[in-house]
């Protein structure tokens, strides 16, 4: 039994927190974790869940909020807001967290891939929802759900 | 086989070879009878053969094949260089640019080859049926000996006395065979199960390199029979025969003092075309000056290079701009503390700094001469085309600029060139009346002055009229009867950088319609620079671009808004003014002020920035960046001007992608990014 458990496939997930929800991203897409402790610079006409720029050792990196981008209303980050640094093809993008909660592996078969619980978030920006033990983490499409283009069809279809 | 990793490498090797091409190209078609440019043409169509079909671009690596098909029978003068001839090589050189270009774009597969390949196979043919085969291989037969040192036979000698026996293995691939290299190391490896390989001709590196034609010959000393060597190779793809023979020590050839040369091609570096300052090609007549200073020139000083990733100088641009503001903070520690050493010790690292970055810049400059190569080929095209006898004379070639620059500046120069000779040069018949040479000469000159390259174009043509201008931009409606009279004629000849303006009575195929002058300046606006045009009727006229060194630096105004600071290039600026609020009136709901009898609207910047908290509203005196798009101009009204700061430009990325207004970022000395703003098209 155990070495069947030590066999089967495992995914390293970068478990956060948006709000109460728990969500998770592969973490062969995440380059580091940073606290935002320097100050954001605004970038004006800049898409609405975009924050800002920072400086990372002389790279510029874009900062989304993840609660903007998936419209949550939120209290105001707290201390333990981390920035999750991914990265999308070539580019690195720096994710606003309520808190990173811990690194988790979990085994694939526990990987459902057609969320049925969303709380909110468009199903669109999900790529799955892991189950551990009585934790269901949210995982993220992180293409969809930091691509600029699917969010102003999104929008327009919104309003529309 | 993965060989994405070397196509960088590759291309750049390719557009190498191109260019030599280029060159060598056009000086033969002025010295049919230089045997050293054709074999300079030869080595680069070889190298282009070798280095695309390892590749995998077969298309590329056929129509080079086809071309070295030629240049064999040209270099062994059994087929006469003819202007017909020419003109295919250059048809064909057009065809591997267009597929390098199609490389990179990942369309290769598109770009239809069959007609030029037909026309380079004719000639082949039409030969290869009149030669004997045997003389060849004789020839060959010829220049290709193993030869051994002392050492190398005394070692052969002793493995003999072991018991083995020494053959030599004439191997001949097939004319297809696309993997030489790899062939012939299949070949190498299989031998060396089987005994000891004791030399080969060409050596064995030359061959792993594709540093040969068909043939190759190997010696070994091996224990096993030869029927079974010979089996062994033939099993090797690709091998169309092998001669071998048993070869008795007594016969073995030692190595010949002056080193017999292989005959065929050895694609060694082909050596740098030494640089003139003044290069001169004419499209028409026969006279060059190029071709025969370099003729027989000793190489002159080449020092080792290395290739270096663009992103690698980058990233090194980047970590030095990290280290700038990482000094000025220690600088601001060290004004606190007050220690003499300290103080001392900042200071040195202050100018080590300095060096530092200036160093970096220096390695990402580029020569000129890697735009201007390309145009004497335009012009001899564009003067084949008009009909119009011109020359290219080349100046200050050896400028240099940075890489940045230099990839920007080409499309730009060849649009004025065009215009130059298009619309410039007159018709021989037309100059000769005018009591001009027959031949008109556009000149090209680069120069470095201060912190910016100044490149003038001139021609000896027939200048620009400004009255025909005005009345061409009368006619067009971009300007009024009324606005016309107040102009100079400098002023008139402007006009012709007016978006959608062109002087051309008729649309010609060789200015083009789409883009006029105005995007070139554009263009030249966008790089930071400035361009201006001086015309004399019936003199000619100039063309002169100032460009920055370096995109990777550039001098910015900062300001300040509300909380935020924002960098803005002085390039960009047309000056700063200083504006009370009395001086604001209100004209169709728009702010604006009066700057030298002129009307300027103005614009809170915080307005089009979304900036809170700006202070400008509570201000009596205000300043003021006025931006100059063309004609137009717009005042920014910002808190306050900060100071002048040269500032490393980064890129937003492509996440964020292109947000109006904004050209890019930069990192100041306290660690904080500022944007740098462009408002130029806001205007």
């Amino acid at each position: 039994m155990k070495k069947e458990e030590i066999r089967e496939e495992t995914s390293q997930l970068v478990v956060f927190k948006l709000g109460e929800e728990e969500f998770g991203v592969n973490i062969l897409q995440v380059r580091e974790i940073e606290k935002l402790d320097q100050g954001l610079t605004r970038v004006p006409k800049a898409p609405r869940f975009v924050e800002g720029v920072i400086n990372l050792r002389g790279e510029i990196i874009p900062i989304v909020d993840l609660r903007k981008r998936f419209g949550l209303t939120l209290p105001a980050l707290g201390l333990d807001s981390r920035v999750i640094i991914v990265e999308i093809g070539d580019e690195a993008v720096g994710m606003l967290v309520d808190a990173v909660v811990e690194v988790l592996r979990v085994p694939v078969s526990a990987i459902e891939s057609t969320p049925s619980i969303t709380k909110g978030v468009n199903t669109y920006y999900l790529a799955g929802v892991a189950k551990v033990e009585e934790r269901l983490i949210v995982l993220l499409n992180l293409e969809r759900a930091l691509s600029q283009e699917e969010a102003a069809e999104l929008s327009k279809a919104e309003l529309g | 086989m993965d060989t994405s990793q070397y196509l960088n490498v590759f291309m750049d090797e390719c557009q190498e070879h191109l260019q030599i091409l280029n060159q060598s190209l056009l000086d033969l078609e002025k010295e049919p009878d230089n045997a050293e440019l054709l074999h300079s043409i030869f080595r680069s169509a070889h190298t282009l053969k070798g280095a695309s079909a390892t590749m995998g671009f077969n298309k590329m690596s056929n129509v080079t094949h086809a071309m070295e098909d030629v240049l064999s029978l040209l270099r062994k003068q059994e087929l006469q260089i003819t202007p017909e001839i020419t003109n295919l090589l250059f048809d064909s050189l057009d065809l591997l640019e267009a597929l390098a270009k199609g490389i990179t774009e990942g369309r290769e597969e598109d770009i239809e080859v069959a007609g030029v390949l037909q026309r380079l196979k004719k000639y082949s043919r039409q030969k290869e049926e009149a030669q004997v085969e045997t003389a060849q291989a004789n020839e060959r037969r010829k220049t290709l000996q193993l030869r051994y040192t002392q050492e190398e036979k005394e070692n052969v000698t002793k493995l003999i006395e072991e018991g083995n026996s020494l053959y030599h293995l004439d191997i001949h691939l097939k004319q297809d065979c696309l993997l030489k290299g790899a062939r012939a190391f299949m070949i190498l490896r299989e031998l060396e199960a089987v005994g000891v390989i004791a030399q080969t001709v060409p050596s064995a590196k030359e061959l792993e390199d594709e540093q040969f034609e068909l043939e190759f010959i190997i010696g070994l000393c091996s224990k096993q029979p030869l029927g079974k060597i010979e089996k062994l190779i033939k099993r090797v793809t690709d091998v169309k025969e092998v001669k071998s023979q048993q070869v008795k020590p007594e016969d073995i050839l030692l190595e010949r003092r002056d080193k017999p040369e292989y005959e065929e091609v050895t694609t060694q570096e082909s050596p740098v075309p030494d640089r003139k300052e003044q290069k001169s090609v004419s499209a028409s007549t026969s006279t060059s000056t190029s071709t025969q200073k370099q003729k027989g020139a000793v190489t002159p000083n080449i020092y080792p290079t290395v290739r270096v990733d663009i992103r690698k100088l980058d990233s090194l641009m980047n970590l030095i701009a990290e280290l700038v503001i990482n000094r000025s903070q220690i600088e601001q520690l060290s004004s606190e503390i007050q220690d003499q050493r300290l103080e001392e010790t900042v200071e040195h690292l202050n100018r080590l700094t300095i060096d530092l970055r200036d160093q970096v810049l220096k390695t990402r400059m580029v020569s000129i001469d890697q735009v201007f190569s390309r145009f004497p080929r335009l012009v001899r095209d564009l003067s084949k085309n008009t009909g119009k006898e011109v020359e290219l004379r080349l100046s200050g070639v050896d400028t240099e600029l940075d890489r940045t620059v230099i990839d920007e500046i080409g499309d730009p120069l060849v649009h004025i060139i065009r215009n130059c000779v298009d619309h410039g040069i007159e018709e021989p018949k037309e100059r000769e009346a005018a009591g001009k040479s027959k031949t008109g000469v556009v000149t090209m000159d680069a120069y470095q002055t201060g912190n910016s390259v100044m490149i003038t174009v001139t021609d000896d043509g027939k200048g620009i009229d400004p009255e025909k201008v005005a009345i061409s931009a009368l006619e067009k409606g971009f300007v009024t009867k009324e606005e016309l009279e107040d102009m100079s004629d400098q002023d008139k000849i402007n006009l012709i950088f007016l978006p959608g303006f062109s002087t051309a009575e008729k649309v010609s195929d060789v200015s083009g319609r789409g883009v006029g002058m105005d995007a070139v300046r554009a263009k030249i606006s966008d790089l930071g620079g400035v361009i201006g045009l001086s015309s004399e009727p019936g003199q000619g006229s100039k063309f002169t671009i100032q460009l920055p060194l370096t995109l990777a630096i550039i001098q910015t105004l900062l300001i300040q808004l509300g909380e935020e600071v924002f960098a803005i290039p002085t390039s960009f600026v047309d000056q700063t003014i200083s504006v009370h609020k009395k001086e604001i009136k209100i004209l169709r709901h728009q702010e604006v002020t009066l700057m030298r009898g002129e009307v300027l609207p103005l614009m809170r910047l915080q307005d089009y920035l979304g900036v809170k908290n700006a202070k400008n509203t509570d201000l009596d005196e205000l300043d003021v960046v006025v931006f100059k798009s063309g004609e137009k101009r717009l005042g920014c009204i910002v808190d306050s001007l900060l100071r002048q700061q040269d500032v490393v430009i980064k890129s937003l990325g492509s996440f964020l992608g292109e947000i109006p207004g904004i050209a890019g970022a930069t990192i100041l000395g306290d660690g904080k990014v500022a944007l740098i703003l462009d408002l130029r098209n806001v205007a």
